[in-house]
This record gives C-alpha cells, structure tokens and sequence, in this order.
C-alpha cells in the first residue's frame, strides 16, 4: 500500500534520512522506533508532503506521492496524526472532527465515523463543545486520532503519540491503535517507547542517525539486544 | 441645573455619536482583523482599500448612476455593500500575484523576520494606491450624497423641553448595516464550513494541510474577504463624510489602534475594538479640542501596545 | 588591524562623490536642476539616518519622518520665534532628534516584530496632529535682509548645494565610523541573532538606544536643512507618510546596511520622482508617490537588500556553489568511556531550580554541580526540558526559585550579556553567520565583551580560531563555510570571550561521523586547556566517549547522575528512552 524506496532527505548540508527503504501493506501495522535524532519525525513529514526529499520515492496505492501536493494527500486516504497533537485549539472538538472529515469521504461517512469515534474514545462524546485548547494531553491525543479517523482513511500515520503522555494514558492510546487495526486499518505508527510500539505491530524498523539499523517481526525485535545500544549509545 | 444638564446632552450626543461611528470603525477592524487573524498580514494598504470602497461606491450610484432603479436611499447602500465583492475579486488577484509572494519568506535583509516584507510590500501598494488614486479620481471631494445625509431624528430629553438629541439619519443606516454586515460576517466565520475551515488554517497552518485543507487558498480568501469587508465600510462612510483620495490615513491608524485594542487574531475583539476607538474619539472633544482627537486616538494605541498588546480580548475570550 | 587598511578606499570615494557633486552645482543655472542637486543630499542623508537604525539592526523603522520633522519645526520655531540663526538652530535640532530617539526607543525596543512597526508608525502622525493643533499649519521662514549670510540665507542658490553636500559628506563619515567599528558590528550581530549577540556578551538594549540616537540626530539634521531650503514648513510636509516612507525607500532600494545604498537609492529615485513631478505633474498629480510604491514593491520581489548588494553579490559570490553533501554515517563501533578523573572543585552550582510556563512545570527542583576542568553531558529524551535548563543558567530565562552560583557569583537576575562577561559562553543550535563578512570577523563580536579596543579583540578572535583549528580559514567569506566549518566558527566565537564554562547545545546534531570525530578532537583540547564544558546532545554514541559524567533529565526533573557505564545501565534511565515495557519485556525472556 505505502511504499518507500531509498528515500534520502537532507537540509542545510546535513543528511537527515540515508536511503530509507521501508513498505506497508494493507490492513498491516508498521512500527518506527529508534532514538532521538533518528529521523522518524523527518520521515513522518517526508511522507505527509511536510519536507522534500532529495532522492528517492514514495509510492501510495501505486500513485507517485511526490508529484501529489501536500493538502491533496489527505484526500487520497492517508491520515496524519502528527507530533504534538495539533489540534485546532480555540476551536470546539466538535469543530476538530469537522475539520477531519473535510474530504469527500470523511463527510460521505461522516455520521458512521462519528459513531465509531465516540465509542473509541467516549471522552470526547462528553467534551464535544469544549474549545480543543482546554483538554488535557491525553484527551488532545484521541482528539487528534479521531481527526484522523474522520477522514475515513485507509491508512493512518502516527508521529509520537505517547510524546508527554502519563504512562496509563499512553498504554490507553496503544491500546485504542489496536483496535483499530483489528478492525482492518492499515496502521504506521512512529514510536520513541520500544515496547509499547513493537508489541503489536506485523512488522517494525529501527532507525538510527538517519538509517534502517534493524528490522524485522515484533518477536524478533523485542528479543534483540542491540536496539538498547541504540538508543544508549553502547 | 442647566450646565449639568447642559452637560448631559453634551455628553450622551457625544456617546451616541460614538456608538454609531463606532459601529462603522468595528467593521472596519474587522476586515482588518480577518487578515491579521488569519493570515499575520500586517495590511499597511488597508486604508486606501476603504479608500477604493468609497470611490466604487460612488461612482456606481453617482458616477454611471447604474443602480437608479432602487432609488435614491436604497442605491447608495446597496452600492456600499457591493463595493464588498468587487473590492474581494481586486484582493484575490493582489494576493495571488503580489502578496503571496513575501507572506513566510525572509526577505528584506532581515533574517528570520519575514513579516518585515509583507509590511514593506503593502506600504508599496499603499502609496500606489493613494497617489494612482490622486491620478485617476482627482483631488476633489466627493460625495454620496442621500436624502438622509441632511436630516436627523430629534429625540427630546425629558428633564428639559429644550434639550433633544440629534440623530444624524445616514449615519443611523450607516451603523445599523454595519452592525448587521459583521453579524452576518460573525455567522459566515462561526458556522459556516467556509469560516470553520479558515480558522483552522489561523489557528494551525501546518496542521490544515495534514486535513486536506488547501492553505494557501485559505489565505487567500481571508485576504479578500477582510478587504471587501473594509470596502463596504468605506461605501458607508462616503455616505455622510465627504472624501478624497488620501482619505487612508486618517482610518489607518483608527482600524489598527481598533485591532489591537480588541486583541489581534479576535475578530470579534475587532468589532468591540472599532466600537471603543469610536467612542474615546467622540467622547474626547468633551474634555479635548476636535484637532487632536486623532492624537488621543495614538495615545490610546501606543498605551495598549506598550501596556497590554494582547488587547483587552486577546486572551480572554476564545479567538472569533 | 584587518578592518582598518580599507578605510582609505571608501573615504576616496567620498571625497571624489563631494568634488563632483560641487562642481556640478557649480555650473548648473537652471534653478529647478540646482533644487534638485540640493534635495538629492538631503534625502540621501535622511536614507543614512534610516540606515542607522533600521538598516544595522534590523528593526524597520516606519517613523523617521517624526525625527526630520522635528528638525525641521525646531529650526523654523527657533528662527521665528527666537530669531536663533539656523547655524545653530540645525545643532538644536539635532540634539532634540537624539532626545526624541531615547524617548521613542526606550519603551518601543520592548516591542517586537509587528507591534514596533506599528508603534513606530504612529509617532509621527500624532506629531503631525499635534502641530496642526499647536497652530503651525504653514510656517514660513521669515526673510533676514540685514544679515542673509548669519541666517544661513542666501541669494545664490550654489552655496545651499555646497551645505547640503557638507552635510552629506558628515553624514557619510558618521556611518563609515559606525560601520568600521565595534557600533556597526554590535548592530550587525543584534540583527542576524539578537539571542545569540547577548549570550556573547553584547548589551543589546544600549547599542540599540545609541543607533536610535545617532539616526534621531542625522535625521534631524536633514530636516533642518530642508526647512532652511525650502523656506516654508507643513506638518504633512515633513511629518507625514510619505516622508517616512522615503527615508525606507532610498535606503531599501539603495542597498540596506551599508553607507553607499541611501546614496545610490537617493541619487536614483530622487532625481526620477521630481523630474516625473516637474513634468507630468500638472497631468498626472501624484506620480512620485507612485514612482516610491513600484520602487518598494520592486525592491521586495526582486531584490530584497536592495540594488547595492544585488550588484556586488554578482561579482563577489559569498555563498559556495551548490550545497556540501555530507558523507553518511560508518557502522556503529563501540568504545570504552573515559576514566573516571579526579575530584574536582566546584565551578557551577545549581540549587533547587524551578521553573513553570503557565500550568505546564518545564524545570522541577534541579539541583547538580559540575567540576572545574570537568566534561558532562546533558542527556534525557526528547521534551526534558534540557534547552530551558541552559536558558536559565544563560540568563534568557528567570528561574522561579533556586540558585545558580559560578565562580561565586549568583546568576539569577542577570541579563545574559552579564553572565557573559562573568565567563559564562554559549553556543546555539542553529549556527547563524554574516554570510558576507570573512570569518575573523564574524568570530570578533564576540571578542567585544572582554576587551577595550579592537588589536584586543582581533587578537582573542585568531587565538579562538587557532583553538578550533580554523585559523587557514579566517579570511575566507563566512557563507562559503561547510556545515562543520560553520560550527567551529561559531565555537570560535563563544571562545573568543575567553569563558570559563561553556555551554553546547547540541553541537553534533546533523554531522557526519567524521565530522563528529573531529568535533570531540576539539572539544577534548578545550577540556585540556581548562575549559570546563557542559554538552546538551542527542548523539549517544559520541556521547559515552566524551563524557566524563551525565546528567540526565527527564520530564524536567533530574533522573540520575553519575558515570556514563553507570548511567546507561540505570533501570530508571532506560525507562525513559525505551519506555516503561521495554525492561519488563527484557526481563521476561
């Protein structure tokens, strides 16, 4: 469904990504873990259209991505649940949803994703004319998936989720990603937490200063040694 | 008795006066409010953007008299609130073409500050504007002149047979349609899928892109919406003030000192900034010559952006 | 000293630009040409005086018109009212031009971006206001038949072209001054990275306050002696927009930051409008307002630093051709940490900081030491709050509560220029350079804090360079500089205060591993000769190599402190990296 082939990306002179090579199936969860500076998030906007690579493709559902500008991509079916959140702060989290569904889709199946959304993350049903701004980080978080569930995606990307979140809440969100896998979403989720990210995933990457070091099955990751020293240092 | 109540009337004439110009000042703020809201455009041109308001408006029913067929009350006004999308198609083209050119870059030698740009870009277009105005209109005032511009609603004062106010009847319409052109403006931004997705795109650019919404676009609207708000403004104004090409200046500094009183990035905050400036400028000949009512109105804006340039609703009140 | 040799080329051109000029007012009789010969210094003067201050540090000023126009009243109100010869009435102006820029600046410099454009803006139309109140709509400056000569008024129209080039060339000479001395190049700091121009020691609100002097006072001047020209003072005349507006332009378009572009924009756009004026402006009125906006808009789009530099930016290219690509990373080797070291003395205490942004607590009650001569590493994962720590032992952030205590000086409350000079250097992120200026000269600013004169600073400045090994490189034009080069550079210029403690953020983020290799070359030799350093960083690897201890940071609390092997191998601090599973996992299989 996404594939990334030797993608590079570097500005300034320096080299953020080094020939990244990486797929997603359908329905399959991908996992990106690694340490700080590792390039995820330069990864996670090289996708979302963010930032330009300098060699490389992207493929989604055999489209050329590169040639699909970034405000376009939403509507082809990939939803983006970037770091921080973001949510639309002086706007109500009925306001937010909205604002998710804006492509054709998203306001086709609007009232069955509404549904869906609630049941997921019932807070948000309770808070639905709270000004986005005011919720906690862990409430932002399921606001800003159920933004992205909105769209009625068939593949949804996720850059740090658990950034700043109490471990309970992080393990809630997890949790909730999983699901939504089971229920047939094609999930890429971008992880600093290892364990939290690999333990559920079909297949996971490691990167490390711009590079894939590691890969392969969540079984195989977590009884792995070496991604320790990756993140450490030795 | 007689000078308080002297006094009274003085007074509350000076209020009402403020109220209605004030109602024309908050549309104007507000047009200048949808820019800076949404885009963080500082519009130096907004002014002659009022100016070409006035101008569209009169010539439309003066000029080529095109709108004779509504009469000589109804023309005027709706040529006004015309003058909104005419002036609306001018900023689109300006925006594509010139303004959009400079809004994020870093330009003008100075890194890293890319507004810098846009305030010099528009202070270009202002002098253009205002002199290529001078050229094509000509230096002498004009009017729109209605048969209410002359008249006035007296409404007598109980405590004195002889003290009543005076309701000038054009500036009445004038503020009443502008209190009704934000109200519907306040709907547009509040509840319609139009106003819900520009302020996603103010309130986070890059997260708007990751909902399919095509910013640039966004931007590009606000643009023109908040001129042609400005525009009708001005066509209201030219309906009891006389004008000239240069007339910009004068409401430049009433239409910022009107933002950022009310907060820059609260549109309703504009509307409410407009008002006060209206007022303090009325109510200021109580106590100050007429001349340097203007002046008063620079105290009042250099005070709120050394004492509080967040506005009295900037952090208040939910942004809209 | 380097900058010095070249002063003989520009005061040359000076002296030639005013010979010229001279002899050219010397034989042109049409009085409307000898006008404009007149104007056309005057203007450039005004453009300099913009340049003072906007053009150096980068706060656009939309309000110069408030300090001509000032010039201008004081000249006339003197005349008229005290019959005070304009001799002395343009110096009375220039000193309230330069009390009018200390009144405008001190509470305007608070503002920032947009809000000091606007404020700047609206001084001279209240001025304008005021005026018009005070009665002074149009002041004509009486005729003195007694005494022409002591009243700067005379019948042939040469000698008003000889004053205005007078003043000119004064002015020239003022900026040159600035330019070539440790003014300009303070200004030129505080407007690539004001952040930066502080954590070197720079006080920025005072060379801002005496920019705003000097161009309240040139500006004056010039409106002085345009009012003794023209004989006749309108406030829209001298306080109005499009005074302010010119005064922008001709240095804008012209060429920002440098002494030539007002000449060069006022020698262009003067002569053009006016001559438009002359001709077209019975037909078409306002042209020259016209002929100003396309010029700004021009100048924006198509050559943002104006025509001066556009010009010599195509002769002299300061930027490298095509970017440097990097090599990328070799595999992984892993080596041994460092040995422990001896005991050391306390250099740097921090007790119990604390510090909240509205709810949100960024730093919880941190409390650590560090050594003299020692290396430690300020580690933790990403949002630690590690970046503010170092904003609050700089200066750029006030502590809630706690101490901060080096060498035996308490360094909450002072400004980070203070901190500075007690021997505390920073080094940022992002690597900002003058991309025209040589690399000893964008290294010396930092040199100004801890010396007197320049031999001093140019001397601080090559040693700091000799210690990152830079010193082939200091001629070189800094915006030809690879990635690496650029962050020595920078180090040079924290080092070129001859601090005690240095503080790095992040210095390795993006290198390459041999460029990495060649960074901790130089740190280690820092450590060597004394330094004591302390590293914010990501780049683990290098990290556990160079590091005598760790601090690490988590959630903005400490978490652990202690030798690297110690550290890394803490329950607590795996946690935080690999998350809280992570261990739970490991230990089961």
């Amino acid at each position: 469904m996404l594939a990334v082939e030797s993608l590079s990306v570097t500005y300034g002179g320096l080299t953020a990504l080094c020939e990244i090579s990486l797929a997603v199936g359908s329905s399959q969860f991908v996992s990106i873990v690694g340490p700080n500076g590792a390039g995820k998030t330069t990864l996670f906007k090289a996708i979302s259209g963010t930032l330009r690579p300098s060699g490389g493709s992207i493929h989604f559902e055999d489209r050329d991505l590169l040639a699909v500008a970034p405000s376009e991509r939403a509507h082809l079916g990939i939803a983006h649940v970037p770091e921080g959140r973001q949510v639309f702060g002086s706007m109500t989290v009925m306001e937010n949803l909205e604002m998710g569904a804006y492509s054709q889709t998203g306001r086709r199946d609007w009232g069955r994703n509404l549904e869906r959304i609630f049941a997921l993350f019932p807070i948000l049903a309770e808070r639905r004319n709270q000004a986005a701004g005011t919720l906690s980080g862990g409430e932002q978080q399921m606001l800003a998936i159920g933004r992205g569930i909105a769209s009625s995606p068939r593949l949804l990307m996720l850059d740090e989720p658990s950034m700043g979140l109490a471990p309970m809440v992080a393990d809630l969100i997890f949790e909730r990603i999983a699901e939504l896998h089971r229920d047939g979403l094609a999930i890429l989720l971008v992880e600093q937490r290892v364990a939290e990210a690999v333990q559920s995933c079909d297949f996971g990457y490691v990167l490390e200063t711009g590079r894939v070091v590691l890969e392969g099955t969540h079984q195989a990751l977590l009884a792995d040694d070496r991604i320790r020293s990756f993140y450490l240092g030795m | 008795m007689t000078s308080l109540g002297t006094f009274i009337e003085i007074f509350l004439q000076a209020l009402i006066a403020g109220v209605l110009i004030g109602a024309i000042y908050g549309l104007m703020c507000v047009g200048l409010g949808i820019i800076f809201g949404v885009m963080r455009v500082i519009n130096f041109a907004q002014g002659e953007f009022l100016m070409l308001g006035m101008y569209f408006t009169f010539y439309l029913v003066v000029g080529f008299n095109m709108l004779w067929f509504l009469g000589p009350i109804v023309g005027p006004y709706t040529g006004a609130l015309l003058a909104g999308p005419a002036l609306f198609a001018v900023a689109y083209v300006l925006h594509r073409f010139l303004v959009s050119r400079v809004t994020g870059t870093s330009v003008a030698g100075t890194e890293g500050e890319g507004h810098y740009a846009q305030l010099i870009l528009t202070l270009g277009v202002a002098l253009v504007l205002q002199n290529g105005g001078l050229i094509l209109f000509g230096s002498t005032p004009q009017s729109v002149r209605t048969p209410l511009s002359a008249r006035a609603w007296e409404i007598p004062l109980l405590y004195d047979a002889n003290a009543s106010l005076f309701l000038n009847k054009a500036r009445v319409v004038a503020g009443v349609v502008s209190i009704v052109v934000a109200a519907a403006l306040y709907w547009l931004i509040n509840r319609s899928r139009l106003g819900k997705t520009l302020r996603a795109a103010a309130d986070n650019a890059s997260a708007a892109i990751y909902m399919g919404i095509d910013v640039d676009r966004a931007y590009r609207i606000a643009f023109g919406i908040g001129i042609g708000i400005t525009a009708i403004a001005g066509g209201l104004v030219a309906t009891y003030n006389p004008f000239q090409p240069y007339i910009g200046l004068d409401f430049v500094i009433i239409m910022y000192a009107g933002v950022v009183l009310g907060g820059m990035g609260s549109i309703l905050g504009a509307f409410w900034g407009g008002m006060t400036i209206g007022l303090v400028q009325q109510l200021s000949t109580l106590v100050l010559p007429t001349q340097l009512q203007n002046a008063a109105i620079f105290v009042v804006f250099l005070l709120i952006v050394m004492v509080r340039p967040q506005g009295l609703f900037g952090r208040a009140t939910e942004r809209v | 000293m380097q900058v010095r040799r070249r002063l003989i080329a520009p005061l040359l051109v000076i002296a030639i630009v005013a010979i010229t000029w001279i002899s050219l007012g010397m034989v042109v009789a049409n009085s409307y040409y000898q006008l404009m010969l007149t104007l056309v210094p005057i203007w450039a003067v005004m453009g300099l005086s913009w340049n003072l201050l906007s053009g150096y540090t980068g706060l656009i000023s939309f309000g110069h018109a408030a300090f001509f126009g000032l010039g201008a009243y004081t000249v006339t109100i003197a005349l008229v009212k005290f019959d005070i010869t304009p001799w002395l009435g343009i110096p009375l102006g220039m000193i309230v031009g330069a009390v009018a820029g200390i009144m405008i600046g001190y509470p305007t410099f608070r503002l920032r971006g947009h809000y000091f454009a606007l404020a700047m803006l609206a001084y001279p139309m209240a001025l304008l206001y005021v005026f018009v109140w005070l009665g002074y709509q149009e002041v004509p400056l009486p005729m003195k038949r007694e005494k022409p000569a002591f009243y700067m008024q005379f019948s042939d129209y040469r000698v008003y072209i000889a004053l205005a080039v007078g003043l000119l060339v004064v002015s020239l000479l003022i900026s040159l001054a600035v330019e070539r001395s440790r003014f300009g190049m303070s200004l030129t700091a505080i407007k690539q990275n004001e952040a930066a121009a502080e954590a070197a020691g720079i006080d920025t609100l005072a060379w801002k306050m005496r920019a705003i002097m000097l161009s309240g006072a040139v500006a004056a001047a010039a409106g002085g002696l345009y009012a003794v020209v023209l004989l006749v003072v309108t406030p829209e005349s001298v306080f109005g927009v499009l005074t302010s507006a010119q005064a922008l332009t001709i240095a804008l378009f012209g060429g920002v930051g440098i002494l030539w572009g007002p000449l060069i924009g006022a020698a262009i756009l003067i002569p053009l409008s006016e001559t438009l004026q002359a001709h077209l402006g019975d037909v078409i009125p306002g042209i020259q307002g016209v002929v100003y906006g396309i010029a700004i808009i021009l100048v924006v789009l198509l050559a943002p630093e104006g025509v001066f530099w556009r010009v010599r930016d195509r002769f002299q290219r300061p930027y490298a051709l095509g970017a440097v690509r990097a090599t990328p990373l070799a595999p992984h080797i892993v080596t041994a940490a460092p040995a422990p070291a001896p005991p050391r003395k306390p250099i740097l205490a921090v007790s119990g900081i604390s510090k909240s942004f509205g709810g949100l607590r960024a730093v919880t009650n941190v409390s650590f030491e560090i050594g003299d001569g020692e290396i430690v590493g300020i580690i933790g994962p990403n949002g630690a709050g590690k970046t503010t720590l170092f904003n609050l032992l700089n200066g750029f952030l006030q502590a809630d509560s706690g101490k901060v205590v080096f060498a035996g000086h308490e360094l909450i409350g002072l400004k980070p220029n203070r901190v500075c000079r007690l021997g505390v250097g920073r080094t940022f992120q992002v690597a900002r350079a003058f991309p025209r200026l040589s690399v000893l000269n964008n290294v010396v600013v930092g040199a100004y804090a801890t010396t007197t004169n320049d031999a001093d600073a140019f001397a601080a400045a090559s040693t700091a360079l000799a210690q990152v090994g830079l010193i082939g490189r200091s001629d070189a034009s800094a915006g030809r500089l690879t990635n690496k080069e650029l962050r020595l550079m920078e180090l040079a210029r924290a080092l070129a205060g001859r601090p005690r403690l240095l503080l790095m953020d992040e210095p390795l983020a993006g290198l390459a591993s041999q460029e990495i290799e060649d960074m901790l070359a130089v740190i280690r030799s820092l450590v060597a000769q004394g330094m004591t350093i302390v590293i914010i960083e990501h780049t683990m690897r290098a990290m556990v190599r160079l590091s005598e201890r760790f601090v690490v940071l988590d959630h903005g609390a400490i978490l652990a402190v202690g030798q690297p092997s110690e550290v890394i191998n803490n329950g607590g601090v795996i946690e935080a990296y690999l998350g809280k599973k992570w261990a739970a996992v490991r230990a089961r299989s």
